[in-house]
């Protein structure tokens, strides 16, 4: 052993171990294991619960056999292999110890969510000896998968991926489809699918097959495409992305129609939220200003929106929300200059500490007493009517449109959505966003360079306050009423870890953070007590691992990786088109 | 002022004063930094500014392009006052400069870069750019076009045009803050130490770069610079700065027998 692991690998596979083993432990003791362990993916066979468990060794045997940066130290496949396996094992020893220990002292005093039925659903109900080696046992075959994985050809792994990712996907969309097929009386499929909320045997292997092929089918296509694209010209790769954004449209105007109520809340709730991250992108993400109290914007689209439509505001004029929403954003855009212009000299740390305090303060004044006779305090505004007829039911040739409740506004929205985004990429594409990332990149040198860098942020304030202002008037109608409740500062974080889960200054990665953020938690309903946590895991591990976000502004990709690769700098140096010999 | 003069054509200013300075006074607590400098610029010239660490040179940059306000006197250019106004707009009327320690916008593109640097000459305005005027996509396009023509100008090669400005070689990088500052068409090109950090080769490279920038593009240039085999070779006139004062002025040979610049800067020199 003392040859085939050097010292430094050695300190490696203990630290991985030791993260994964307090990852692990760590999903128990906080009740997540507990929350997932009756959820069926694979009914019979695997539960979330499980899935969960058996995912930390799986990915830290796939980061353990990660080829090391010293190049002194390089290693063949089957030690990659053991690699993984000793950091499963470690992970697994640990988690069995701690059921060893959980089952003979009561740790429930402290650790309230060490359950009995927890343990056994941990140790499998066998006594704890044989329990602790099946774990450690198990902990290590994980970790060997992981590493096995990462040895294997990319097809396999690709593949494998993709049909495991099929199967976990089509288990957790069981809440939104299920429901949806016996609406439309296909029984057959659903109980085919389907079972006490998992997915049934046969299905799974369905699922799998399906992935895996797909996976091996579209794995050289996809490459090609990939190449054919980069390779394309100009016009061409226009024409590519303009069917992108086409099928997306197309995509976003029949979901309300195939699916439930229920998906189309989760959509406007996704709309909303990408609607303010859009705003956000250009205070944060274009400009650089990084802008603590966005809750501020929305609040006040929201309580302006409610003060001008509802008859039961304190201004009672009930303007129709079409009419009010000129003036709503009108209101938005001074609101911005209001809290830009006291924070034009403050930079970064100094600039968020201000805005984070300006946040606070607008929630304080629309719950405070003193403006409770127009605002309403506690109790915010009600009565707001809804822009659009609650039902909507039209027959138009073949086609039938119908929709209520949250449906009827899910189209608005995303129209102001799509309008956002077609804006902010058209800023950021012109004179206007090179000044702000100019002033994002060194704000003396823009200024000497010739950007009136106060009329710029100012814009960027007054910019990103409209849109955030935007999505606070959609979202009052769409409630129906307004409370102070709704404005606290975690809007803000959330707004926040959307543009950078999905990559600060893109747009198409603002669309998918709000998705990922937004929609995916909103269909885990055990979740919902977890989110808070989940959000954090989930940006500490975006840091750590992919700072530039999911899908990163292309610029800062390279910047933030250029470390790694050393060689990527080197062929932009030279070719640029990779010369490919013909096969 | 002759009566009966005619018009003089355009071309005759071009002879006068571009840049001049009048008893400029720049205090910092209990420092002065700049003390009472008489400084001009002939139109088209290319002229030098040294002296010592700590004499007062960049204070004085800074002060001509608005980043810092003067205590006291004046600063013309093109027959406007200086004094008061933002660093933007002195970069409006005609002022770029580089930067001692090169301060790119280090996570934009070359391309990027060089067109942020044309940023003062365009015209497109954040309504327009957000309706997708088909002006301001014109305007863009030719501004593309252009940038490309600065960066063959300073010898940047196009292929670098979609790099990051931080991932480019230290030479590169140094013509790459000159194209940005060129690409807003300046009348004044300010270079702070232009050749810091480069090999002999290069150093000759930059130099004849300066001197062919000014013939093509009729630009009049201050330079700040240590190297003294840099400033004698391209300058006409060179003025030498001590503890911020101004202790002489005149053509490198003059300058090279000047008992006090000797004493100052070059006789400093010699026994450190």
């Amino acid at each position: 052993m003392a040859e085939l692991i050097s010292g430094r690998q050695l300190r490696r596979l203990a630290t991985i171990g030791a993260v994964a083993a307090v990852v692990v432990l760590y999903l128990c003791t906080v009740g997540l294991v507990e929350a997932f362990k009756d959820r069926n993916v694979v009914t019979g066979v695997i539960t979330l619960g499980a899935v969960m468990l058996l995912a930390v060794p799986l990915i830290a045997g796939y980061r353990a056999a990660l080829p090391s940066r010293d190049p002194s130290a390089q290693t063949g496949a089957a030690q990659r292999v053991v690699l993984g396996l000793l950091v499963g094992l470690i992970a697994g020893a640990v988690l069995g110890v701690f059921v060893l220990i959980a089952s003979t002292v009561d740790l429930r005093g402290v650790l309230v969510r060490i359950s009995p039925p927890l343990l056994e659903f941990i140790s499998f109900g066998l006594p704890s000896g044989l329990a602790l080696l099946v774990i450690t046992g198990l902990g290590g075959l994980m970790g060997a998968l992981g590493a096995a994985l990462l040895v294997s050809p990319a097809r396999i792994r690709n593949a494998v991926t993709s049909a495991l990712i099929a199967v976990l996907f089509m288990s957790m969309i069981e809440p939104l489809l299920r429901p949806r097929l016996e609406q439309l009386d296909y029984t057959a499929i659903s109980d085919f699918l389907y079972k006490a909320h998992g997915l049934t045997e046969v299905a799974s292997i369905l699922c799998f097959v399906v992935g895996a092929g797909a996976a091996l089918l579209w794995q050289p296509g996809n490459d090609f495409v990939r190449r054919t694209v980069e390779a394309a010209p100009f016009q061409t790769r226009r024409r590519i992305r303009g069917w992108a954004i086409a099928l997306l449209v197309v995509a976003v105007l029949i979901l309300p129609q195939v699916s439930g109520t229920f998906l189309a809340q989760v959509a406007v709730l996704v709309g909303l939220y990408l609607l303010l991250a859009l705003g956000l992108n250009i205070v944060v993400g274009y400009a650089g200003l990084l802008d603590l109290g966005y809750v501020a914007f929305f609040a006040v689209g929201a309580y302006l929106t409610a003060l001008l439509t509802s008859p039961d505001s304190s201004l009672g004029i009930g303007l129709p929300f079409f009419v009010a929403l000129p003036i709503v954003m009108l209101g938005a855009g001074m609101t911005g200059l209001l809290i830009g212009a006291p924070v034009l000299r403050l930079r970064g740390d100094y600039l968020a500490i201000v805005t984070l305090g300006f946040g606070e303060i607008a929630r304080v004044l629309f719950e405070s007493d003193a403006l409770r006779p127009w605002l309403g305090g506690v109790q915010g505004i009600l009565g707001i009517p809804s822009p659009l007829p609650v039902r909507i039911d039209l027959e138009l040739g073949a086609t039938h449109i119908f929709a209520t409740g949250p449906q009827v506004l899910y189209y608005p929205i995303f129209a102001f959505c799509a309008l956002a985004a077609l804006f902010a990429y058209r800023l950021s594409n012109s004179r206007i966003g090179r000044a702000w990332n100019a002033m994002r990149e060194d704000e003396s040198v823009a200024e000497a360079t010739g950007v009136s860098t106060v009329n710029y942020k100012l814009l960027a304030f007054a910019l990103g306050a409209t849109t955030g202002c935007l999505s606070g008037a959609l979202f009052a109608v769409q409630l129906g009423s307004v409370f102070p409740g709704s404005f606290d500062v975690f809007v803000s974080i959330t707004v926040l870890a959307v543009i950078i889960l999905g990559g600060m200054g893109s747009i198409p990665g603002v669309i998918l953070g709000a998705i990922v953020l937004i929609g995916l938690p909103e269909l885990l309903r055990e979740f919902v007590e977890y989110r808070i946590l989940v959000y954090g895991a989930v940006l500490v591990a975006m840091m750590l691992l992919r700072p530039e976000g999911l899908i990163p502004n292309r610029g800062r990709q390279r910047e933030l990786h250029q470390a790694e690769s050393e060689e990527e700098v080197e062929t932009l140096d030279g070719d640029l088109v990779p010369q490919r010999s013909p096969s | 002022m002759s009566l009966v003069s005619t018009p003089r054509p355009r071309a005759a200013p071009m002879t006068d004063v571009i840049l001049s300075v009048h008893h400029l006074t720049k205090r910092f607590e209990g420092l002065v930094a700049n003390r009472e400098i008489d400084f001009e610029i002939p139109r088209h010239a290319i002229v030098s500014m040294i002296g010592p660490n700590g004499a007062g040179k960049t204070t004085f940059f800074n002060q001509l392009t608005g980043i810092i306000e003067p205590t006291s006197g004046t600063i013309e250019f093109d027959s406007a006052s200086l004094i008061g106004m933002a660093p933007h707009q002195v970069a409006e009327l005609g002022i770029a400069r580089t930067y001692q320690n090169i301060r790119l916008f280090a996570n934009m593109t070359v391309l990027a870069n060089v067109m942020v640097g044309r940023h003062v000459r365009m015209k497109a305005q954040w309504y327009e750019a957000v309706l997708g005027l088909p002006h301001v996509a014109r305007e863009e396009t030719a501004v593309e076009k252009r940038s490309f023509e600065f960066l063959d100008l300073v010898g940047l090669p196009r292929r670098y045009a979609d790099d990051l400005a931080k991932n480019l070689p230290y030479g590169h990088q140094r013509r790459l803050e000159l194209a940005r500052a060129l690409a807003s068409d300046p009348k004044l090109l300010l270079l702070d130490e232009p050749t810091a950090g480069m090999n002999p080769g290069e150093t000759r490279q930059m130099t004849d770069l300066i001197a062919r920038l000014r013939r093509e593009l009729e630009l009049t240039i201050l330079l700040i610079e240590h190297d003294m085999k840099v400033v004698m070779g391209v300058s006409e006139r060179i003025t030498v700065l001590d503890y911020g004062e101004r202790i002489a002025e005149g053509t490198p040979e003059e300058i090279r027998a000047n008992p006090r610049v000797i004493e100052a800067y070059l006789g400093k020199q010699a026994t450190a």
